[in-house]
This record gives C-alpha cells, sequence and structure tokens, in this order.
C-alpha cells in the first residue's frame, strides 16, 4: 500500500504540466472556444509526438502499453491547463477498439490514432441525461454486408473534429435493456449524418447527431453482435474516471488561482487570505480535490490490476462532481466579481469543470449504483474490502461484524 | 501507486483474524474496562480490565504483534507501520484496543533520552505504563500554549503547580504527558516544557467529570463513548530533572510533532468509518419490499454518499501511512485528515437519525432500541471528535497555513496597524441594517 506517486509517475506528470504551461495558453483556450472545430491541431500533433495519443494502447500498434493510472496523470494536466484537445473522447474510444476490435479494425484505427492522424469519439446517450442502456433506442438493421443506422445521438464529444465515431445501436429484438446492443465505428463523413452543435457552458463541443439510413460495413462491428453492453460500459467507466482526473485537475488549478488571488487582494488594510473564513473554504477546498484524486486514482489503478472497478469508479465521480462544483464555486466567490468577469480568466476553468460534473454520470445515478452494490447484492459490508462483497470474504465480514 | 495490501500482509491479517476467533471471546470480552461502584452506590466504568483481558495482552504480545513498528531495543517488532496498522484494525474491529494512539510513545521515541526510552517504551507496549494527556486547561483548550501550570525549576528538579482538564483516564493511568510552563518571561509558545510523571506523586488529586454518556451507561461498541473524563490538580508536586521530556522549553515542538502522529492511525480511522458499515449491514438484514428502508431512493441515495465519504478517510489514513512509510513528514495531510474523517463521523451519525427516526432515541437500557442503542449513544458523542486532539477549525487553519502558504492572521493585524499608524485611522464599517 503507498498511494503516493513514485518517481516515475512524477516525472511523467511533470514534464505534461511543463509542457502544457508552455504551449497552452489561455489565448490559445479562449480561441478554440470559438473555433468550429474546437481544438488547437497544432497542439495535438505535439501531443502525438508525445505519445499522450497512444499511452496506453498496445505496442504492436505503436502505443506505449501503459498502465491507465498514466493517461490519469497526463489527463489531470490537460485538464489542468483546460488545453482545447480532443484526447478523452479519442483514447476512450480507442481504448474500447483494443479491448474488442477485430484485428483489421485495431490495425487499422489504432496506429492512426497513435500517430494523432486520427480523432475519435463515440455516441452513446440519447434522449435521457443518464447513460442507461434501457434508453438506447437507435437501430442497426444488417442489409447484405452492411449494417443501415437510423437514430439520433445526444451529448456526442468533438464530432466535428472527429474521423470516426462509436454509435451504440440495439440490433437485437429487444426494445430495451442491455441485451440486443452493439457497437459500430462509423466514419463521420458517411452520408445520411447531420450534426447540430449544442452550445454548453463549457463552449467545447459536443453535437447532436442524427443518423438517417446511414450505411456501414459489417466489418465495423465492434465485439460481438447483440452483446456490445459490456465493450460500452467498459468504455464509459474507464472514459468516467478519465474525465474525473481531468475535473480535478482543473479544480486543483482553478483553486490555486483563488489561494494566490487571496494572498494577494487585500481589504480592512490585510490579504483576505488572513481571514479565517478565506482560510478555510480554501482548506476546505484542498481536502475535497485530494479526496477526490485519492478515489479517482484507486478506480484507474483497480481497472490496471483487473479488480471490480465499477462502484469505485462511481465513488470517484460521484464525489468529484460534488465536490469540484463546490471548489471552483468557491474560487468564484473568493474572487468576488472579477471572477464574473469575461475578460478575467477564472471562467474558463469554472464553466468546464461544471459542465464535466454533468456528464458521463451525475452524482444521482452513480450513487445509485453504489446504494445497489451495497444493499442489494448479499454479504456483510466492510470498509477496505470489495462491493459488492466478494464470495471469499462473505463468510470473514460477517463473522467479524457479528 | 499501490492501492493494495502485500501477500504478506494479507497473511498477517488473516493470521490474526484467526487468533482473534480463537482468543476473543465474549468471556474475556467481559473483562474490559470492568464496572466499579461509586460513592453513589452507581456502577461505572473503571477503566481497568481483569485478569482475562490480561491474558490476552500477554498472548498478544508474545505473537509480536504489540508495538509492531517500533524499534527491537525498546521492545517493538521492528515491523513496518502498516502491518501495525493491520492488527490494531483488526483488534479494534474486536473490540481490542492494542495501539499505542494517545500514548506518548511516539514523542518519547522522538524526544526522549535513552533512559526514558529504555524505561518506557517497551512498557507502553506491553501496557503496564499508561499516560493520560495532561495538555488541557480550563482556560487554554485550542489556545494550548496560553497554558497556566507552572513547574518551577528548583536546582534539583522542579515544582509544579496548576490544573488540568478533560484528563481522560488520568483515574486508571499510571503516568501523565505534562505540558506546563517553565518560563513565563519569554513569548508563550518558547516557555512550554513536557513532563513524565507518574500519577502517584504525592500532590496530584484526580477529580471525576461525567460526561452525556454516562447516564445509562454507552454500550462497548460506542464509537464517541467515555462515561468519564477528569480534572487533575497539582499541588506542590516535587518531580526530579529526568521527569522533563527533551529539552528545557523546547515542549511545544516535542508536543506538536507527537500530536501530529497521533491523530491518525487505525483508531481514528475506525472511530470514522464504523458506523457507516454498521447502518449498511443493518439496513441490509431487515425484511425487505413493502416501505423497506434499503428501498426508499433518498436513503439509498445518502447511504452510497456517506460511503463514498468513508472511503475518502480511509485513504486519507492510507495516504498518511504512505507519508509515514516513506520516512516523509506531513505538511497538512495529518490536519486534513483530522477534518476530513471527524467530520464525516458527524455526517454519518445525524444521517442514522434521520435513517432510523425515532429508534435512533432509544439509548441502551430502553426497549426497542437498536443494536444496544449504539446509534443514540453515538449522537451524544460524535460532534466531540470534531473537538479533541486539534478541532477541526484549528486544523483547517494548519491546512491554510501549513498547507497553502496563507497568511497567519495575527501577523497579517499587527502588519496592518502598523501601515495604518502612519495613516488617518479608518473608521470600521457601518454594520449592515437588514
Amino acid at each position: 500500500m503507498d498511494v503516493l506517486l513514485d518517481e516515475e509517475q512524477q516525472m511523467v506528470r511533470d514534464a505534461a504540466r511543463a509542457f502544457l504551461e508552455g504551449e497552452c495558453t489561455t489565448k490559445l483556450v479562449r480561441q478554440m472556444e470559438t473555433d468550429p472545430a474546437g481544438y488547437a491541431p497544432q497542439l495535438w500533433r505535439k501531443a502525438a509526438d508525445l505519445g499522450w495519443q497512444g499511452l496506453c494502447l498496445p505496442e504492436q500498434y505503436g502505443g506505449s502499453a501503459l498502465p491507465l493510472v498514466y493517461l490519469g496523470l497526463v489527463l489531470q494536466e490537460v485538464g489542468r491547463a483546460i488545453a482545447p484537445l480532443p484526447l478523452l473522447s479519442t483514447v476512450g474510444a480507442a481504448l474500447a477498439i483494443a479491448d474488442a476490435g477485430s484485428d483489421a479494425l485495431r490495425a487499422d484505427v489504432l496506429p492512426a490514432v497513435v500517430s494523432g492522424e486520427r480523432i475519435l469519439t463515440w455516441a452513446t446517450s440519447e434522449d435521457a441525461a443518464w447513460a442507461s442502456p434501457n434508453r438506447i433506442r437507435t437501430t442497426a438493421v444488417a442489409d447484405g454486408d452492411s449494417f443501415v443506422i437510423n437514430g439520433t445521438k445526444l451529448f456526442v464529444d468533438n464530432f466535428v473534429a472527429a474521423d470516426q465515431c462509436l454509435v451504440a445501436c440495439r440490433t437485437g429484438d429487444a426494445a430495451d435493456g442491455e441485451s440486443g446492443l452493439s457497437l459500430f465505428l462509423v466514419d463521420t463523413n458517411t452520408p445520411g449524418i447531420a450534426e447540430r452543435s449544442l452550445v454548453t457552458t463549457a463552449k467545447d463541443q459536443q453535437s447532436e447527431v442524427v443518423f438517417s439510413d446511414v450505411r456501414v460495413p459489417a466489418s465495423r462491428l465492434v465485439g460481438t453482435l447483440g452483446d456490445g453492453w459490456p465493450v460500452i460500459e467498459r468504455m464509459l467507466d474507464r472514459a468516467c474516471a478519465l474525465l474525473c482526473t481531468q475535473m480535478l485537475g482543473a479544480a486543483r488549478k482553478d483553486a490555486e488561482l483563488a489561494i494566490d488571488y487571496a494572498k494577494m487582494r487585500e481589504a480592512f488594510g490585510q490579504p483576505i487570505g488572513a481571514f479565517q473564513s478565506v482560510q478555510h473554504m480554501c482548506a476546505d477546498m484542498i481536502i475535497w480535490i485530494d479526496g477526490g484524486e485519492l478515489l479517482t486514482f484507486e478506480a484507474l489503478w483497480r481497472m490496471d490490476e483487473g479488480l471490480p472497478y465499477q462502484v469505485e469508479v462511481s465513488q470517484a465521480k460521484s464525489f468529484c462532481n460534488e465536490k469540484c462544483e463546490a471548489s471552483v464555486r468557491n474560487a468564484q466567490i473568493i474572487h468576488g466579481g472579477i471572477g464574473f468577469m469575461m475578460e478575467f480568466d477564472l471562467h474558463l476553468w469554472f464553466r468546464r469543470v461544471s459542465a464535466w460534473t454533468m456528464r458521463l454520470g451525475t452524482t444521482y445515478e452513480h450513487r445509485a449504483r453504489i446504494a445497489h452494490a451495497l444493499l442489494d447484492e448479499p454479504g456483510t459490508v466492510m470498509l477496505g474490502r470489495a462491493v459488492p462483497v466478494q464470495p471469499e470474504t462473505i463468510d470473514a465480514n460477517a463473522a467479524l461484524a457479528a | 501507486m499501490y492501492f493494495a495490501y502485500t501477500p504478506a500482509q494479507e497473511a498477517l491479517r488473516r493470521e490474526v483474524r484467526a487468533f482473534i476467533r480463537e482468543q476473543v471471546t465474549p468471556e474475556v470480552l467481559a473483562d474490559r474496562n470492568l464496572l466499579k461502584p461509586i460513592e453513589s452506590g452507581e456502577l461505572r466504568p473503571s477503566g481497568k480490565n481483569g485478569p482475562r483481558m490480561h491474558a490476552l495482552y500477554r498472548a498478544i504480545g508474545e505473537r509480536g504483534w504489540l508495538g509492531i513498528a517500533y524499534p527491537k531495543e525498546y521492545g517493538g517488532q521492528g515491523g513496518d507501520r502498516l502491518s501495525q496498522f493491520i492488527v490494531e484494525e483488526e483488534f479494534l474491529r474486536a473490540g481490542v484496543n492494542i495501539g499505542l494512539s494517545g500514548s506518548g510513545a511516539p514523542a518519547i521515541l522522538a524526544a526522549g533520552t535513552e533512559e526514558q526510552k529504555r524505561w518506557f517504551i517497551p512498557r507502553l507496549i506491553r501496557r503496564e505504563v499508561s499516560f493520560c494527556l495532561g495538555f488541557t486547561e480550563p482556560h487554554a483548550g485550542a489556545d494550548l500554549a496560553n497554558l497556566r501550570c507552572r513547574a518551577t525549576p528548583t536546582g534539583d528538579g522542579y515544582v509544579i503547580n496548576g490544573q488540568k482538564i478533560y484528563t481522560t483516564s488520568a483515574h486508571w493511568a499510571t503516568h501523565i504527558y505534562l505540558m506546563a510552563r517553565t518560563d513565563p518571561t519569554v513569548p508563550k509558545h518558547e516557555g512550554i516544557s513536557i513532563f513524565l510523571i507518574p500519577m502517584d506523586t504525592p500532590g496530584i488529586t484526580v477529580r471525576p467529570l461525567w460526561t452525556i454518556q454516562n447516564s445509562p451507561l454507552a454500550p462497548h461498541d460506542t464509537t464517541y463513548g467515555e462515561a468519564r473524563t477528569n480534572e487533575t490538580f497539582f499541588d506542590d508536586v516535587r518531580v526530579p530533572k529526568t521527569a522533563l521530556l527533551g529539552e528545557e522549553n523546547k515542549g511545544w515542538g516535542v508536543a506538536a510533532a507527537a500530536l501530529n502522529l497521533d491523530r491518525v492511525g487505525a483508531w481514528r480511522y475506525l472511530m470514522s468509518i464504523r458506523r457507516d458499515e454498521d447502518i449498511v449491514n443493518w439496513l441490509k438484514e431487515q425484511p425487505r419490499g413493502q416501505g423497506a428502508l434499503a428501498d426508499n431512493d433518498a436513503v439509498r441515495d445518502r447511504v452510497a454518499d456517506l460511503w463514498t465519504e468513508a472511503q475518502v478517510c480511509r485513504l486519507m489514513t492510507m495516504r498518511s501511512m504512505s507519508i509515514v512509510q516513506r520516512g516523509g513528514h506531513f505538511t497538512y495531510e495529518g490536519s486534513a485528515e483530522k477534518v476530513w474523517a471527524p467530520e464525516h463521523g458527524v455526517r454519518t451519525t445525524e444521517a442514522i437519525t434521520q435513517i432510523l427516526g425515532p429508534y435512533a432515541q432509544l439509548l441502551s437500557t430502553s426497549p426497542h432500541a437498536i443494536e444496544e442503542g449504539v446509534f443514540a449513544h453515538n449522537v451524544m458523542g460524535s460532534f466531540q471528535s470534531g473537538v479533541n486532539h486539534g478541532s477541526v477549525q484549528i486544523m483547517r487553519d494548519q491546512v491554510a497555513r501549513r498547507g497553502l502558504g496563507l497568511p497567519s492572521p495575527r501577523r497579517a493585524r499587527a502588519a496592518a496597524s502598523s501601515a495604518s499608524s502612519a495613516t488617518p485611522a479608518t473608521p470600521a464599517a457601518p454594520a449592515a441594517s437588514n
């Protein structure tokens, strides 16, 4: 047990931070808010030179095959710099293809992702805010060597920048539920696709995507036909934990801006940071962000180790949602009026963290998953042991609680 | 980054559990903290254990499970801090405290003379010697450095006069770990010393203070269950020079370092999270369907929230352990843990009252009490954990100033007043009238 970063991990984090501090100014962040593609191609290419896109992809496709914890450290820095890079959507989809794609698909997609030539995303959500398999209605119907997709997806990240998109579709008879779902890799320029950009508080790129008789070759199926949900769920859980790192990086930078401001800004003849009310707000912000970091990296670590991870992912996201939001709100309050001004940079972090709390699972959604594991599965729970209770510890925990 | 125990540590945990199943029987546990009549004839916990508990401690000691992380030359095992944590956690879960939290041992190890270390530490580990903490005074709580208790040098030793309060366990501890003023002429933090004093030294008087946990008595498993604390008076108490721990007038630093280490560990961790496990397991044991609490969406959301917060308690403890294990020192991490964990314990305790409703007010002797009234007794003491060992407000000050470099209010005020003396005074802002 050692929950601190080791030397190599610190080096990766420090190098990513130094790179982004040099390359990603708030001027660039602001420019990309009105850019039609919403990302900086030059920065994207440099990220590829550093190997970020391929960090966790298999070595045979040019990746570094590092544990997810490393990707978490890099994305934490991307969040810190609020860098306009479609990294999370690209690696999220690429890792699902690495998990479940055919050899031909992997050989086609992954090297192009590693080199930075190809940008990816996924489209799972529809009209429901929550990522429930029950609410996936988009259909893919077999027709010869292809499938024909019809339906509407919402909240698709970076669709305008992406070359390809993983689309979750219903291919079975069931109208809802986890069965009968399949995942297809669709070129974003396929005829029949209509995109409408959403205007988000983050001012990043999210879209509504309408698929009207969109034809995709059967070879673009990722995973088993009709059994796509485990692949989709794993992709979303992994992306969720990685999104937490991004939120935490942004929230910590934002907190640091507020702490620096509190040291400098004077009121009643002293720095406002000398008032205990402000000090305690700052202390809470750091305690919350530290807590979120511990939960998040534990979840990523468990994925790397092949241990059950869903409860841990939900712990991380539900906690980060509430605490990162509270932290960036505190930072706004500490800044007073100036934080509300467009010309002042603080809102760049506030708006993004706030939007990210609403994506890939709300607090209530994730807590429902935790509650299910705690209350609806058999066995006596014990903190520090996996939940749902694993068969080998059921008796031991019960004996202890007796 | 490694979020698991090693196979050796897991094996140790299994070994300890097997030992507990065999040896920590209800008869042995009945020997804990025996009741004794007070003047009125009512029974009160004495703090003393019976012979079965003493035998248990000897058996645990023979296994090499006491003082695992303490050096071998002082009666420890020279092992790692995490193994010690694991063993302490398992025994605490079974209702037996084998830890050295609040024992004075970390401070003696850090600042004691060779003779003090050789005498005290093995005896503390074997539980032949125990300390009560003589820090707080009626006028010096959070502002501890304001203490008045005097230790006047006499040439060959010191003579001590003053009063301490909340000296929990003073009625059975063999020694007191006393903080007293040795030099009243210097700034308050610079004239304080620490003394290790046998409680049977002439001139020491202990008077009970009963807490609101006292009537009816809290069940053993209560997290915040002290029924009694004390006031301790010092009237011309003469101690030799060898009673001094560390250098004269350097006591503040000695105490601060030890307090920081005392704030983290299995005891603090379990205190904060035991009720989370209890409420989940209790909810699971009740019949489901037809308005069961475990099926109530609000209850489910709250329980998941508390469970997540409890994980943060666990991980913050593991962070502190990781720092200690690497031989590092806390910047603010111990203080952060001491904010998060006690406040979490309070949130859980209070949430449980709203989950169980009127059942959660039923104390140990009441009909219909749930789990011997443990939830009700907890309500009466949980807030206390945000006060003792450094209040959460003081801890937040430490996070802000040591961790984040925010300025001390005192220094900022001094700077402001020296600046304003050069310019006309600004009138105070009028109070808002609404």
